[in-house]
Order: C-alpha cells, then structure tokens, then sequence
C-alpha cells in the first residue's frame, strides 16, 4: 500500500475521532514519523474538524465554568508532576490521539475510586461513630459497675480498718501485760480465794512494780458484780487494810493500774458499794495473799 | 473579562502546562460549547452532560501535562478526552440504572424533562454532519462513534460481517472528510 492508498483509507478520520483500535494507532503513530505527507493530511482533517465543531456548539450553562475554576483552584497545584520541566523532560508522554481513549479513562475512573472513597470514608465514619457510641455506653456501663464496687470495698476497708485498730489497741494491752510478767523487777503476790469466799473459784494476782511501787492487778477470774457494786482492792499495811482502788470486770483484759502502795503484807479484795469503802467488808472477802 | 486576549495554540498548550489559571478560562471560553455538544449528544441528559463537562476540564488541567502535540492538535486531544468521558459514563451502571427506571417511550411527541430536545441537539456540531450520510453508513458512525462499540461488537448487532463495518466505517469517514471540507 503506497502512502496515497493509505491517506485515503479513511485511517486519518479513524485516528483523530479515536475510532482507530491500538494497532491502528500505533502504525498510524509510526507512519506519521515517517511520511510528512501523512501527518499534513491529518492536521488538515484536524483543522476543519475544529473549524467545524468549534463555536457551533450550545453553551454549557454559565455556573459551570466557575464549578470548574473552583475545583482547579483547590487542586492548587499539588498535582501538577513538573511544572518546570515542560512536555519534553518527562518521560514516557502518555497522550496525543491514540492513547486518549485508554488515558482518559483512567482519568475518569480516578474520580470515580474519589467518589467511591469519600462515600467509603463517610460511611467509615458511620461505623466509627457508632462503635464509638457503643463503646461509650459499654464504657459507662462498666465504669458504674466498678464505681459501685470501689464503694464497697472502701466501706469495707474502712470497716478492716476499724477492726484493726480494736485488735492493734488489744494486742499493746497484752504485750504491756506481758512485758510486766516477764519484768523480774515486779513482784507477782498470788491471791487464791479464802475458804469463806462467796466463790470459791476466785483468784487474781497482783503485780508489784518494787521500783516504783505502782500496784497492778490481773483477774484470773470473779463473778460478776451486779449492779451498784464495785469490787475493792485492800492492802493490810501494819495490820490495817489501806485502800488500793476500785475497778470493773469489764477495763479490758490487761492489768488494772491501782493506787500506789510503798508498803504492805498482804492484798485483799472486797464486793463494795460502786464507789467504794473506807473500811473492808470481810464478809464479801473474796481472794487474799500474802506478800 | 474586558480585553480579548488570543493565543496561538502552542502558547495556550504551554501556558496550561505551566498551570496559567487565566490560559485555562480562555480555553474554557472557546472550546467549553463544542465539547459541551459532543458530550449532549453522547449522553443525552443535560445533568449527566453537566456533570461530564465538569470532569473534562479538571481533566484537561489535570493531565495537560501528557498531552503530545506530535500526536494531534490540542482540540483532537480534548475532542476524545470529552468523547471517552462521555462513554464510560453511559457504560457506568449508575447511568445504566437511571436509564433503566425510565418509562420507555414510544413517541417523542413532547420531550422528556431532563433531555436535549432532538431540535437543539441533532441538528448542529458531528451529528449534523453525520446526517449527511447514507443510511447504511449513518448507524454505523452512530454506533461506533456515539454509543462506543467496537467493529465487533457493531458486527454482532447489526449482524453484518466485520470486514463489511471496516469497510462502511470507512467509506462513511472518507465522506465525513469531505462534508468537514
């Protein structure tokens, strides 16, 4: 096929309305670079295409062109490849008649996955705003759940709390009771109960510090008293019972501090009057010892 | 606005590569009507054909970069920018499915809200001049170049044989060529 043929094959008018297929296209492409001829020919077809199409056409209605301008503006010119280096620099040129067909699509079908996407990422969004607001409640809820139970258990600490300083303030009752017992400075004077004792069972002991002479008293165990009456502790000093104190069954469970006796042969206890007496009355004499 | 400026076609080409937002309005200003044509008479509804006019010139900005001036002249370039536009939106489903929810009409004895009217839109640009042609060679430029199929595809639906659609095809351009002289 000579040049002529080929002009006249309607290849030019197939190329330029971009009905020609690939392999047109790519001959087309290298015949042009060969034949001047064939290139004139198709800018010739090329011309009166325009000249017929252009300004002949119905206007696009005016707020267009300022959408357009709009979005282009926005763009900026971050997309731009290379603004300085101009059509030659860049590399493989992707465009001209032929490649259009394929170029442009992919142009198009970059907006499309943009309009896909900004649909995917506001229905992300969605999602995440739900799973959001259901976590929240998830979080509330749960958050009440351990608030509650936080409550409880500083209820309960405060409650261990309380608890332990009872058994702390016993536990310093016992260990002074045991520091005294084991002090070889204190004199211990038993005091089981007399034969004429209201209870035979009884029996206390007292702890005489000798450096001091502070008289402590352990009840091994007495009676109840009952009420309005108080038990009394007597120290026989030169034959003569001397007062050493009133006390309660129920002042702990440690010793009983009494009164100071410097001196004395033997200790007593009576059931008195709540208060106590000035004089014994030995018909309530429940335990005695000798010093 | 006021002063008309005109560029050749190689200082508008290289003032839009070097991103001249003014070089843009001038060719939007002089080449927006005719492509505008093209893309009404492919799609045939003024929304979608608004919409498309739209991604042509964010696309013509977008990649004047690769536009090749060895290949074409720059109309040519928009020309099948504009056209391919057109037809991947007519092939999209979404236009698929609006086209579908359409009541189909018999007659088009009043125009459809939405549509070109056949006066303003077949009688002016390609479709004219394709009005021209014979019959036989009309469907087929109709076909190929409007709706997009291939010649095999044209083949198959006019049940014809292939070497008969290149050889109407290009008779039909060969005559084309003559009406734009």
């Amino acid at each position: 096929m000579n040049i002529q043929e080929y002009i006249s094959s309607g290849i030019i008018e197939s190329y330029v309305l971009g009905l020609a297929d690939a392999e047109e296209r790519k001959e087309f492409e290298r015949m042009v670079h060969e034949y001047p001829e064939l290139r004139e020919a198709r800018e010739a077809f090329e011309v009166s295409l325009e000249n017929n199409l252009q300004f002949k056409g119905i206007t696009p209605p005016t707020h267009i062109k300022s959408k357009i301008l709009s979005a282009i503006d926005m763009e900026g010119h971050k997309t731009s490849p290379s603004i300085s280096g101009g059509g030659t620099s860049v590399p493989p040129v992707i465009g001209g008649t032929g490649d259009n067909y394929d170029d442009n699509r992919s142009a198009l079908k970059v907006m499309v996955i943009r309009r896909d996407f900004s649909r995917i990422l506001s229905a992300a969004a969605v999602v995440l705003l739900l799973m959001s607001t259901a976590l929240n409640f998830y979080f509330f809820n749960r958050y009440k759940e351990y608030n509650d139970k936080y409550q409880a258990l500083i209820a309960t600490q405060t409650e261990l709390a309380s608890h332990n300083q009872i058994l702390q303030t016993r536990l310093l009752e016992y260990e002074k009771t045991m520091e005294m017992m084991k002090d070889p400075a204190m004199y211990i004077v038993k005091m089981p109960a007399i034969p004429t004792s209201p209870d035979p069972l009884s029996a206390t002991t007292v702890y005489w510090d000798t450096r001091t002479k502070d008289v402590y008293l352990a009840v091994n165990r007495l009676p109840d008293p009952g009420s309005g009456q108080q038990y009394q502790l007597w120290a026989m000093v030169d034959g003569k019972p001397v007062d050493a104190g009133v006390f309660d069954l129920k002042d702990g469970v440690g010793m009983k501090k009494m009164k100071n006796i410097p001196k004395a042969e033997a200790f007593a206890i009576t059931l008195e009057k709540k208060g106590g007496s000035p004089t014994p009355s030995l018909d309530k004499l429940y335990v005695m010892g000798k010093v | 606005m006021g002063t008309t400026t005109t560029y050749t076609e190689n200082e508008l080409v290289s003032l839009l590569k070097s991103r001249d937002s003014k070089a843009f309005s001038y060719l939007y200003d002089n080449y927006s009507g005719s492509l505008y044509t093209i893309i009404a008479q492919l799609v045939d509804d003024i929304e979608i054909a608004n919409d498309v006019l739209q991604e042509v010139f964010i696309n013509i900005w977008r990649k004047i970069e690769s536009y090749d001036p060895v290949k074409g002249r720059l109309f040519t370039w928009m020309l099948n920018i504009a056209r391919n536009a057109s037809i991947d939106t007519l092939r999209s489903r979404s236009y698929q499915n609006t086209q579908k929810n359409q009541p189909l009409q018999d007659n088009n004895d009043w125009p459809e809200a939405g549509k070109f009217t056949s006066a303003n839109i077949d009688n002016i640009g390609l479709k004219k001049i394709i009005e021209r042609l014979k019959k036989e060679h009309r469907v087929l430029i109709d076909l190929a170049y409007f709706k997009g199929y291939t010649h095999e595809e044209i083949a198959q639906i006019e049940d014809i044989p292939l070497g008969t659609v290149k050889t109407r095809i290009r008779n039909a351009l060969m005559q084309l060529r003559e009406y734009l002289k």
